[in-house]
């Protein structure tokens, strides 16, 4: 009975959030660097930003030290593991990232163009 | 205003919940993201907020707000006061003006029907890949911006004689060393009378991802030189200083190899748009059936005007005029469309390339540059026609 209660209540939760938002958060793959690379980019940006890029690794180095200049901490030892991390994850070569999009406004049809 | 441990914190709680829950909802990632007042737009980014208009909506002429693309550099500022925003007018003027929002509104109101147009729109679209938003074909919108005249606000302070540029600053807080987004434009291009300090968007106030209370529009140009939330306006006697002039949004003299880096020096400052069209229907990869088909979209030039637009159906062998919609303004695009009538089935390439009255025709190849700025190869997808 309890445990009935218990899980009604779960579901009840999940109905109240989940319809209302997704994780508009987009995530950074594992690995090494990951979380060094969350604590140096994901104080300003959300991660959707970096997962989209598709770069060299002369890019990938130019833009690290593009935002360390602009206040990204990142530890000099840190640097060259951090642009591996980046440039083996995402390469020139690979797919276009598919982004998401926002909620359709179900009244949008009947809006005015405001 | 809200600072930005508190928007932080904000989202940390917002994604807490999100994944919180998401052992039990398998099914709520692929979700839509919900923000307040947009509707089905693409989200290149969430933080910094960077929404993009997908190209099924190109169909109307005046783009709803809920569909209009934003591009922010920074944090949006929190909430801001009315009561006691201040617009500040100086550096080389006579007399410099501390305007509220009332104030602002009792000058001559002015409309202009802008076609704005990110200049990273079309980014993703280059190669070799270049590092910024990835932006696809919509980081552009066509709306009515309504507020007084920059120049009818300049003349009121008095520009001196050494007045050369006017230098535009929001408020959206700046995170870390991050250079401010400072931008200025040519004394001429502010003082032409088309130039706005806008304070509406399609009959009503600016809402906050469009620059509340008040924004800049300078048509026919770039995004970047309409600087959203205004809060001074500086004539000066060169152009800003910053990295958002300098080597931020500028353009090789020259057209390079793809790939190669452009010398600053070799570069100038972004201005007016290029000429370009976009093909909103049918679809990228759409399966359509023989017969009757329109096919549709938009063209713009920024301060030109667009003369024509061609479509090719066969890959660009062979290609014919558009119709051009009705509705014209001097910065806006025009609705155009092409009715096909695809008679065997098969996989077409569909090409639309626009021309304006300054001689300019959408090129087969964009010029390749090391932002990524102004792409406008002609537009083009492909479908497949099955009986």
């Amino acid at each position: 009975m309890c445990k009935l209660k218990f899980y009604s209540v779960v579901i009840l939760f999940a109905a109240v959030v989940a319809p209302a938002q997704s994780s508009p958060n987009e995530q950074l793959p594992t690995g090494p660097a990951k979380e060094k690379a969350a604590a140096a980019c994901l104080t300003c940006h959300e991660a959707r930003i970096i997962v989209q890029q598709r770069l060299s690794e002369a890019a990938w180095e130019k833009e690290m030290d593009k935002m360390i200049k602009w206040g990204a901490e990142v530890d000099a030892k840190d640097r060259d593991a951090l642009i591996e991390y980046f440039s083996t994850n995402f390469t020139p070569d690979q797919p276009a990232y598919e982004a998401p999009r926002t909620a359709r406004d179900a009244k949008s049809k009947t809006k005015s163009r405001l | 205003m809200r600072s930005r441990r508190d928007f932080l914190k904000t989202v940390s709680v917002a994604a807490f919940s999100a994944s919180a829950a998401h052992p039990l909802l398998s099914w709520a990632d692929a979700a839509p993201i919900f923000i307040p007042g947009k509707d089905g737009m693409i989200v290149r980014s969430f933080r910094f907020v960077d929404l993009e208009m997908p190209v099924e909506f190109m169909t109307e002429w005046i783009t709803p707000v809920r569909h209009f693309y934003v591009r922010n550099h920074m944090f949006e500022p929190d909430k801001i006061d009315t009561i006691n925003w201040k617009l500040t007018i100086n550096g080389e003027v006579e007399k410099p003006l501390t305007l509220s929002l009332a104030d602002l509104e009792k000058f001559p109101n002015r409309s202009v029907t802008n076609t704005l147009e990110c200049a990273g729109n079309g980014r993703s679209l280059h190669t070799p890949k270049i590092p910024g938003i990835q932006w696809g074909k919509g980081a552009v919108g066509n709306a009515r911006f309504s507020g007084p005249s920059l120049k009818s606000v300049l003349e009121r302070a008095g520009v001196k004689d050494s007045g050369k540029h006017v230098q535009f600053r929001g408020l959206d807080p700046v995170p870390g060393k991050v250079p401010p987004f400072v931008r200025s434009i040519p004394i001429e291009k502010a003082a032409d009378g088309d130039t706005l300090i806008a304070t509406h968007m399609n009959g009503a106030p600016l809402t906050a991802h469009h620059g509340f209370p008040a924004r800049a529009i300078t048509p026919g140009w770039v995004g970047a030189a309409s600087c959203k939330w205004l809060t001074e306006i500086t004539v000066l006697d060169k152009p800003a200083d910053g990295n958002f002039m300098m080597p931020g949004y500028r353009f090789p003299n020259t057209p390079g190899k793809p790939g190669e880096p452009v010398k600053p020096e070799d570069t100038h400052s972004l201005t007016a748009l290029t000429v370009k069209s976009v093909i909103a229907a049918p679809a990228d990869s759409a399966k359509l059936k023989p017969g009757a088909q329109v096919i549709q979209g938009v063209a713009w030039a920024g301060e030109a005007e667009i003369t024509k637009v061609e479509i090719s159906t066969d890959g660009g062998g062979s290609w014919s005029a558009a119709q051009l919609g009705k509705d014209q303004a001097k910065y806006a695009w025009h609705l155009w469309s092409y009715n096909w009538q695809p008679t065997k089935s098969g996989e077409y390439v569909i090409f639309s390339r626009a021309s304006d009255s300054r001689g300019r025709t959408q090129p087969a190849a964009a010029v390749w540059n090391p932002s990524g700025y102004l792409y406008n190869a002609y537009d083009q997808v492909k479908v497949y026609v099955q009986a």
